[in-house]
Order: structure tokens, then C-alpha cells, then sequence
């Protein structure tokens, strides 16, 4: 009897110990990103999908809606929801604000544990721009086709491509992201990525994001894309990741770390290391968000930095990787036409403005750029604009992570001298196919 | 007020009817509450995960699965290259940190358990690391170690790149985890050390015994069951290291866990299916190792509560 009951006794604990540790897997999830792009030009098509009419949102039920977002750490979210409830709220209609933690992987996790339930809880939901594939594909989101395609000209074209997936487009984008070269008063302005690399030798290094996280997934495809290079093939069902164009801008951050234009550590680093190594200012360049203008721009730096758009690849093009956040809505939401209305007052000439005035983040459309206001706040506001417009999206594809996964994990591994950069891409070519395979 | 006593009274009548009941029955009738808990809260989400486990959900179509019996455990456990070195990293994390925790917790035990000033002071200050969340202490190592001028790299002098090379990033975090719960342990042993009757030592000391033979023949065996609690609360535990690797290197640089391979491929990647078994795989390893220590050193910790 003794021994049987400290057998159960030990199954109970195995059984709780290990039932606590798959539900915390199954809780958290990742994308982990802070910021992405995605775009149209997937073979792939959602059909079934709920419509949401652009008229929906004219004199909807009134009500409150919940608006979901990540944690507010600037206060943009509660600005926009209180000015929406002081503009509505006399006619009945209000907005609630949610917040999710402050990891990505969190948001997303907490937006698909709410849509596996189909609750209602969340209408509109701040979406990262690489979630939208994955997202409608589950139909879990209103196809806002009818409204978008009614104020496309509105906005600027590559934040609308971040929720375009399978020819329908999934939400209304919010405010966007693009990174920039920044570097130090007195440094060059860098025309091509060939001469930030042999100026960063001279200056002490460029610092950017290079461990094994999304972050690298963009800091490699925006030398990859302006190298002429591509992830997938034309009709998205091929790797096309192992080619002469990849392999060259993987070859010059290879060689950047090897004869030390960058510091062995960026291998190790994700956007806070970037920033500390920057502001200590033993940097020549750093390769960061937008957010960095203002973070690194009022320490120690302040008035001896600027910001450039990325450079163009020697001998290719330029590109820029989008990031950045979008309003999708529920398709279990009780009042759609309301959610609508939300999205649409989010990407309102006075919200955009008062977005980037006030909170530093990028405006989905173009009249903002070009307010005297703005202008003078954000001196860097030309250059976010053309950045903006050169943007290219991340692959689209229910798969994305896989696919985020294999680049960045091999990308760091040629990095860090594990792997050659032919024996990386070849290994992240292989792994990119077997992820397309998929069920 | 009849009613009320009556109300009141309920357990009585159960009482007096139970002396018809066998006590075998009575004693199920006591259990089933928590056993039911138990099948609730701890049966239900691993019966859900193997069902999991034996299909294959669809990434690309709401809603589409497919019955695929046991090839998850084979295709992404088994056979599956990055599997198998997550379980190797895995095991080489659970020996060495319970090994040493072990250690120096003890050491921490026996230092804590002396009567001498500042005993309370001391014992408050070895249990911070404890104290701290695993999130938090992780994110500190990270600072710590962060290259080139972070504070190791400045206080040794050197450059090294310590989270994004092979043994360093394992062996940081095998220190992170030593440091944490080493005091857990210490905790365990000294409530162990506390219930072994002082006279037991002064009877061995007037028969002579050196501090060495009465911390061996004396300390050792008595605080064996405590020992192996902690041994198995730990091994435990370390097994299902999650939160320090996915911190402090998102589970690369070869210090991928069985944790942090199934919480990628369940929520990352959404593969549920193949997720769901790397999980259960986990959950067996687990289980084996449970199975050992009462099978082989079980045996004890059954003497032990018996006398």
C-alpha cells in the first residue's frame, strides 16, 4: 500500500510538472518580431472569408469595441482611443483599450488563443505586418477588401501591401517602420553598403542586429532584396534563397566581421545591444529602426548623429525591410461596422500626424510627410518617406516563421564562422523547401 | 429550527451510515475529490496532448487535420537531428547544474544551519537568487555577459563574444540556473539538518568521532531523504529548462532544450501535431527518470519515512 500510493504520489508530480510545462508552451508563441513587412505577389488564396462592406461603417450599431494592442509603453494607444471616444463618444460610440504584453510573440499568442476560443473579445487588434498571411489563412480575420480598395490612393503603397495576402486585402494599416543607416556627424554619407562596410572599418565598426532572432531575417533580406536577391521563387513555391545575389550580400557581412568593420558581438545582438553599443559612441554606423532616432538622438549623441535611408548594393538596387502595425478586425466581433470605423479614424490625416508628432512612429500616409508641422519636429521626415516608398516586404506565407527561422539561423551561423556562407544558404535552402511542404 | 440542525447535521448521518461502508471504500469516496482534480487539471491537458501528438494540423487550411498515428515522434523526435541535440543539450544542462546545485547547496545548508550572529541575516541574503524571477535573473546575465563591453568582458579584459559561441553559451547558463536555485536546495537540506536530533552529534563526539566521520556517518545518512527530494524536485525541474536559454540565446548556439524545441515548433510554428509529440517525448523522458530514482534509490527514501 505504502509502495503504491508512492508510486501515485510521483506520477502525480511527473503529471503536474510536466502538464505545467506543455500549457506554458502552448501560451506563449512567437513570431518574434518587432516589426516586419509583408506583401501581395503569394499564389496563395483565402476564399470563404467574411466581407466586410466599405459602408459598414457609416452609422453602425452604436456600442463599445475593444481595441487589442501590445503594451502601451509610449501612450499612442490610449491617445488614439481617447480621441476617438471625445470625437464619437457624444454619439454613442466608444472604444476600449486592451493591452498585451510587450512582446510580440505575447500579442500574437493572446490574439490566437481569442480567435481559437471565437471570442469576440478583441475587434480590432494591432497587428505586426507579418502576421496577416497567417492570420486570414485561418479565417480568423473580415476580408476589408471593398474599404481598402475604395481609399488605396490615400495611403502610400507599401504599408498597403502588409495586408494584402491571396489578392484580398485583410486590414487598414496603422503606422509603419523602415530602417536607417545612421551614423555620426562628420562621417560620409553612405552611398552604397560596399562603402558603409570599408568606412565602418575606419570608424571603429557598424553595429546592427545580428542574433539568431526576426531581426536578422530583415537586417540580411535588406542586403539580400537591394543585392537583386529573393527568398521564394516567382509563384511562391520554391526556395530561391540559395543564389549568386544572396550569397554576395551574406559575403559582405561575413567579410565585414572577419576583417572587422563589424564587431564579432553583433552575432549576439538584438536592437537594445545595438543602441547601448551605438550611444557608447565607439561606432561609426549602426543599421536600426526608426525609434532609434529618438532614442539615441537626445543622450550622449544628441546633434551628432544622422539618419540616411539604407544604401544602394553596389552594381544593384536598394531596399528597405517594412515594419510596422496594421488594424484588422475580428470576424468574431459583434459590431464589425464600428471596428471599421475605429480603423479608419486610426488612419486619419490629424491621428497620422499626431502619431509621428507626438510618438515618433511612421505615418501610413503620404500628406503627413509633407505638413509644415511635422517637418519641423521630425527633421528626418524626407528621409523616412523615400525609405517608406523604396520598402520591400518579407515573404508572405502561412509558414513565415519557418521560413524567418531557417534564415536567421543559418545567417547567424555563417556570421559567426560555424558555416560557410554557401554551406548556410544551401542549409537554409533545404530547409525553406521542407517548410513550403508543410500540410 | 429542526430544519437548521437537520442542515447543519448532514455530515452525521454520513458518518453513522459510513460505519456500513468498508474503510477500502470509505477511503475512495475521501480520495476521489482530488483525484478528480488531479484527472482535471494534470490528466486532461497531457490525454489532450497525445491526442495532439497523433495528428497533423494544416497550416495553410482553417481548420484541416490528418489522423498520422505515431510518425511525429519519428520525423521531428527521433530521427530529427535538431531533436536529438536539443535532448544531448539537455542532458549535459541537468547533470551538471544538479550536480553542482546539490554541492553548493549543501555547503549553503551546513554554513546556514551554525548558530552564529548574523545566522538570520545570512539566511535571508542566500535566498535573493531565489527570490528573483527566472525571466529577470535571465535578462541580468544577459547584461552581464553582453560583448564586447559588458561587465565580465570589462572586469577580465577580454572581448569575447560569451552568448554566441558553442560551450560559453551553455556553460552561462548552466552558471545562471547554479546560481538561482542553489539556494532552493539549500533551503530543502536546511530544514533536513534542522530535524536531526543534536544529541545524536554529542553522543558521537563523546565517543570520539572527528567532524569529518560525523558529517559522514552521521549527517549524510540522516539528511539522505531530503537529499533526494531535492534531487528529484531538481532533475525535475531542469529537465524542462525553458526560460533561461530562450532569454538568454533563444535557444541557439547549442543550448537548445527540449523545452525550447517543442515551444518552437508548437507556437512558433504552429506545427501542433509535431509539437505536441516532441512534448510528450519530453513528458516520457521525464517519467523514465522519475521511474529510476525510486527504482533505484527509491527504495531508500521508503525505508527512510518507514523507521
Amino acid at each position: 500500500m505504502r509502495r503504491g500510493l508512492g508510486v501515485a504520489f510521483l506520477c502525480a508530480i511527473v503529471l503536474a510538472v510536466t502538464a505545467c510545462g506543455s500549457s506554458g508552451s502552448s501560451s506563449s508563441s512567437g513570431g518574434s518580431s518587432s516589426s516586419g513587412g509583408s506583401s501581395s505577389g503569394s499564389s496563395a488564396s483565402v476564399s470563404g472569408a467574411k466581407v466586410l462592406p466599405a459602408s459598414a461603417l457609416n452609422n453602425p450599431p452604436k456600442g463599445t469595441i475593444t481595441y487589442c494592442t501590445g503594451k502601451d509603453t509610449t501612450g499612442a494607444a490610449h491617445y488614439v482611443v481617447s480621441q476617438f471616444n471625445a470625437a464619437y463618444g457624444s454619439q454613442g460610440y466608444h472604444a476600449n483599450l486592451v493591452e498585451f504584453p510587450a512582446s510580440a510573440d505575447q500579442q500574437r499568442a493572446q490574439f490566437i488563443q481569442r480567435q481559437q476560443a471565437k471570442s469576440g473579445s478583441c475587434d480590432v487588434f494591432s497587428s505586426d505586418v507579418i502576421w496577416t498571411a497567417e492570420f486570414s489563412s485561418q479565417k480568423w480575420l473580415y476580408d476589408l477588401t471593398p474599404y481598402v480598395t475604395a481609399n488605396a490612393s490615400k495611403f502610400i503603397a507599401a504599408p498597403l501591401q502588409t495586408v494584402h495576402y491571396g489578392g484580398k486585402y485583410w486590414g487598414v494599416p496603422q503606422t509603419s517602420d523602415a530602417a536607417f543607416i545612421y551614423y555620426k556627424t562628420g562621417e560620409a554619407v553612405p552611398s552604397t553598403w560596399q562603402q558603409v562596410y570599408t568606412d565602418a572599418k575606419k570608424t571603429g565598426g557598424i553595429v546592427y542586429q545580428g542574433a539568431p532572432y526576426e531581426g536578422l531575417t530583415c537586417d540580411f533580406l535588406e542586403l539580400a532584396f537591394a543585392a537583386g536577391g529573393q527568398v521564394l521563387s516567382a509563384d511562391g513555391k520554391k526556395s530561391a534563397i540559395n543564389s549568386p545575389q544572396n550569397l554576395a550580400a551574406l559575403e559582405l557581412m561575413v567579410n565585414g566581421i572577419k576583417n572587422g568593420s563589424a564587431p564579432q558581438s553583433v552575432t549576439t545582438y538584438m536592437e537594445p545591444e545595438t543602441d547601448q553599443a551605438f550611444s557608447s559612441g565607439k561606432y561609426g554606423y549602426m543599421r536600426n529602426w526608426t525609434y532609434a532616432y529618438a532614442a539615441d538622438g537626445t543622450g550622449s549623441l544628441k546633434g551628432k548623429i544622422h539618419a540616411a535611408p539604407l544604401p544602394t548594393f553596389a552594381g544593384a538596387g536598394k531596399a528597405s525591410i517594412l515594419g510596422g502595425h496594421n488594424s484588422v478586425i475580428s470576424v468574431y466581433s459583434k459590431d464589425p461596422g464600428l471596428a471599421l470605423k475605429f480603423a479608419d479614424f486610426f488612419a486619419s490625416p490629424a491621428q497620422q500626424k499626431a502619431q509621428i508628432l507626438k510618438f515618433s512612429l511612421a505615418a501610413v500616409i503620404p500628406s503627413v510627410y509633407k505638413d509644415p508641422d511635422v517637418l519641423k519636429a521630425v527633421p528626418y521626415a524626407p528621409q523616412l518617406l523615400q525609405a517608406l516608398t523604396q520598402a520591400k516586404a518579407r515573404p508572405v506565407s502561412p509558414v513565415y516563421p519557418q521560413i524567418s527561422q531557417a534564415i536567421y539561423t543559418n545567417v547567424n551561423n555563417a556570421l559567426a564562422g560555424r558555416e560557410s556562407p554557401q554551406a548556410a544558404l544551401k542549409a537554409a535552402d533545404s530547409q525553406i523547401n521542407s517548410a513550403l511542404s508543410t500540410f | 429550527m429542526a430544519t437548521v440542525a437537520n442542515q447543519v447535521g448532514t455530515p452525521a448521518p454520513t458518518r453513522q451510515r459510513s460505519k456500513g461502508l468498508s474503510e477500502k471504500r470509505l477511503a475512495v469516496l475521501m480520495v476521489s475529490p482530488s483525484m478528480i482534480l488531479i484527472a482535471l487539471v494534470a490528466a486532461w491537458p497531457v490525454i489532450y496532448a497525445i491526442w495532439l501528438s497523433l495528428h497533423q494540423y494544416s497550416v495553410r487550411v482553417a481548420g484541416l487535420s490528418r489522423w498520422v498515428g505515431v510518425d511525429n515522434y519519428w520525423t521531428s523526435g527521433l530521427s530529427n537531428p535538431d531533436w536529438r541535440s536539443a535532448l544531448y543539450h539537455t542532458l549535459i544542462f541537468t547533470v551538471i547544474s544538479v550536480s553542482l546545485e546539490v554541492v553548493i547547496g549543501l555547503g549553503m545548508a551546513l554554513a546556514m544551519h551554525r548558530a552564529f550572529r548574523g545566522q538570520g541575516l545570512l539566511r535571508t541574503v542566500v535566498l535573493v537568487p531565489w527570490a528573483v524571477l527566472t525571466v529577470v535573473t535571465a535578462v541580468m546575465w544577459r547584461t552581464m555577459f553582453v560583448s564586447p563591453y559588458g561587465f565580465v568582458n570589462t572586469v577580465l579584459g577580454t572581448h569575447t563574444v560569451w552568448l554566441g559561441q558553442e560551450p560559453y553559451a551553455l556553460i552561462i547558463i548552466i552558471l545562471a540556473d547554479v546560481w538561482k536555485t542553489s539556494p532552493f536546495i539549500a533551503l530543502l537540506l536546511l530544514a533536513g539538518l534542522q530535524i536531526i536530533p543534536g544529541d545524536i552529534y554529542e553522543a558521537a563526539k563523546v565517543d570520539g568521532a572527528t567532524a569529518w566521520q560525523r558529517f559522514v556517518r552521521i549527517t549524510l545518512p540522516l539528511l539522505k531523504p531530503a537529499i533526494l527530494v531535492a534531487l528529484i524536485f531538481r532533475t525535475l525541474d531542469a529537465l524542462r529548462i525553458f526560460d533561461l536559454p530562450y532569454v538568454l540565446t533563444q535557444g541557439t548556439v547549442g543550448t537548445s532544450t527540449l523545452s525550447t524545441i517543442s515551444q518552437q515548433t508548437f507556437a512558433t510554428n504552429r506545427l501542433y501535431g509535431e509539437g505536441s509529440a516532441q512534448a510528450i517525448l519530453a513528458f516520457i523522458i521525464v517519467m523514465i527518470v522519475s521511474f529510476a530514482y525510486i527504482r533505484f534509490i527509491g527504495g531508500n527514501i521508503r525505508g527512510m519515512t518507514a523507521e
